[in-house]
């Protein structure tokens, strides 16, 4: 499974809808839709900046959800924001417009142990749960009481775009210890740049999410094209 | 007041990303320890009254009591080494650092004062020291950018969103999803995930405890017990130290240049409930669920958040939550200095600016007023702000 996370309303609405259908046809399984937040804790400078850029233009996650409910059917989707603005929106409310839109919500604040809180104020699809370096035995239950059919592997300690060596050994024995105690899908992300690394993550985890390296050339579509392309062999 | 999932009532919790959820586990673990442990509060206590200058006396204000027509007394924390309460908090975390073996601490800081007192601690446990400021409060709180410096500690100024403290906070934590496994973050206020509101309340009680004490010797009770609130570490030290009496108490937040969003950060009087830097609390945000900016002349106020504990005793009652304005706060500081002697920080003046402003409710009452810091860091802005209509 080859995902894309690309920011909602960067740098516009309609680039960014041009930017859905390159990820499409460029043979992309899925998309992950930002909704912008403006203290994005797990975010590195391009997708904060592009964050910025898309609140700077007028997005809100009003307008984010509505331009979601038109990508229904296309690829598989998944909305990737911060806590509050699925709080503020209302769990509930957020529910009834995307139930059935897309395949599940990834909060990059809201780590495993809390999601019972959001789900217990009526957010009904299914929140992805994380998989990091430092994931515990302990750890795999709460993963596998989840209704999402992946789980999001955080591949490197640090932000998104941080500069890393992800295929450690590290990294490799702790998604074997996730495969053997979990039925869910493994996509990585976070340090997936390259076409290199996106074939070794396919060998060793079940599908991989680029982020950064998309977002940099999100107004560009033919660049991002060309870069989608690129790991896709 | 806190559930077994760090939660008081409805707020708390852990809202940060799960590659930090081990570190905040092994946190609890050690403060559980260290809570435990004899000789651990047996150090602390000793660095609290050789190191830091504890106990603070309690001082009857009487040239603005007898204005004012109240007894105003003063718990006298600007007269810690650093010049404010928050070396309560970094000596003790800093003890919690060195028992999980960390050899680095990061810090963020609004007014300079956390980061100084940050900076001490680590000279003096023998810690690299990172502090992240917002470029904003460098500029205007430029001593303290040099003082840090000098006690062998690096300052990382931050440029992003408004050069505040949130976008200080943030960058810290950014930080630290990268180097927890070396790194303890030494959070200044009672905010973030849990457990450190609980832990940071815990290190601040001091100030309740003790003021407990020093007005059982005297033999009355304070009816009014008054603090600052901007994060809301030195307000939840001396609540903490009343919750179950009779003292009315009241927090008081930034009123900023106006109620107009933007212009103030009266979080609790203001904001909704909301998610932000680790913790379900209330936040001042706009219309598009995002964090909004704020403004305070106090660097130590301008926060758009608020510690759990704070937004749990405004729902429950025990605790009212006020303002005062920009230019109560300075009048305030300038009352204190020219009758007292003393001249307070300007977070502190928001609380006795509240006092002053409504004296008629507080006729004849015994009112103790947390005066947190000192007002020396203040000094450019105090200038600007006060010597042209003096």
């Amino acid at each position: 499974m080859r995902g894309v996370y690309l920011m909602g309303g960067y740098p516009d609405e309609k680039k960014f809808r041009e930017a859905c259908d390159c990820a499409v046809s460029s043979g992309f399984d899925f998309i992950e839709i930002g909704i912008p937040f403006n203290d994005p804790l797990a975010d590195g400078p391009v997708i904060t900046a592009a964050a910025y850029a898309s609140l700077a233009g007028g997005a809100t996650p009003e307008s984010i959800v509505t331009g979601i409910e038109t990508l229904r059917g296309t690829a598989g989707l998944y909305v990737m924001t911060y806590s509050n603005i699925i709080y503020g929106y209302g769990p509930g409310r957020f529910s009834e417009r995307l139930s059935g839109v897309i395949n599940g919500v990834i909060l990059a604040d809201l780590p495993n142990r809390m999601s019972g809180v959001l789900r217990g104020m009526g957010l009904e699809i299914p929140i992805v749960p994380f998989a990091t370096l430092e994931t515990r035995p302990s750890d795999l239950d709460a993963i596998n009481k989840s209704a999402s059919d992946i789980v999001y592997f955080v591949g490197l300690r640090g932000i998104t775009g941080a500069d890393a060596r992800i295929f450690t050994d590290e990294l490799i024995g702790k998604v074997d210890m996730i495969k053997k105690g979990s039925d869910k899908k493994i996509i990585l992300g976070f340090g997936i740049k390259t076409g290199e690394d996106a074939s070794r993550a396919l060998e060793i985890c079940d599908g991989f999410v680029v982020g950064t390296e998309a977002v940099r050339r999100q107004g560009d579509a033919s660049r991002l094209g060309d870069y989608l392309s690129s790991l896709v062999s | 007041m806190r559930n077994d999932s760090g939660f008081y009532g409805e707020f708390g919790g852990q809202f940060v990303p799960e590659t930090l959820i081990p570190a905040l586990d092994r946190l609890e673990e050690s403060f559980r320890e260290f809570c435990a442990d004899r000789k651990s509060l047996a150090e602390l206590k000793e660095l609290f009254e050789k190191y830091a200058g504890r106990p603070t006396p309690v001082y009857h204000a009487k040239n603005i009591s007898k204005k004012y027509g109240m007894n105003i007394y003063l718990k006298r924390e600007d007269l810690l080494h650093t010049g404010a309460h928050k070396i309560n908090n970094t000596i003790g975390q800093a003890l919690l650092a060195r028992r999980m073996g960390k050899k680095r601490i990061i810090a963020e800081t609004g007014a300079g004062q956390h980061g100084v007192a940050s900076a001490t601690a680590a000279a003096s446990l023998g810690f690299a020291c990172t502090v992240y400021m917002g470029k904003t409060d460098a500029d205007r709180q430029l001593l303290n950018v040099k003082k840090m410096k000098f006690l062998g500690s690096e300052v990382n100024i931050v440029d992003s969103g408004m050069g505040t403290l949130k976008d200080a906070v943030s960058a810290a934590l950014k930080d630290w999803v990268a180097s927890f496994n070396t790194t303890h973050y030494l959070i200044g206020s009672a905010v973030g995930p849990h457990p450190f509101p609980e832990i940071v309340a815990y290190f601040q009680s001091v100030i309740g405890t003790e003021s407990r004490a020093q007005f059982g010797e005297m033999g009355m009770p304070p009816d009014v017990v008054v603090a600052c609130v901007g994060g809301g570490s030195n307000a939840i030290g001396i609540f903490q130290g009343f919750l179950d009496s009779d003292a009315r108490i009241i927090g008081v937040e930034a009123g900023g240049r106006s109620l107009n969003s933007g212009d103030n950060s009266a979080t609790l009087s203001l904001g909704r409930k909301g998610v932000f830097q680790g913790s379900l609390s209330y936040l001042l945000e706009n219309g598009s669920l995002q964090v909004e900016e704020v403004h305070s002349v106090s660097a130590g106020l301008d926060y758009p958040g608020v510690g759990p504990q704070h937004s749990y005793l405004k729902d429950s009652g025990r605790v009212e939550y006020r303002y005062a304005f920009d230019a109560q706060a300075l009048a305030a500081c300038r009352e204190l200095t020219r009758m007292e002697g003393i001249i307070p920080a300007l977070e502190s003046s928001h609380a006795l600016a509240y006092v002053f402003e409504n004296s008629g409710e507080f006729a004849g009452k015994n009112v103790l007023v947390n005066l947190s810091g000192r007002g020396d860091k203040d000094f450019e802005i105090i200038d600007r702000h006060l010597l042209e209509d003096k």
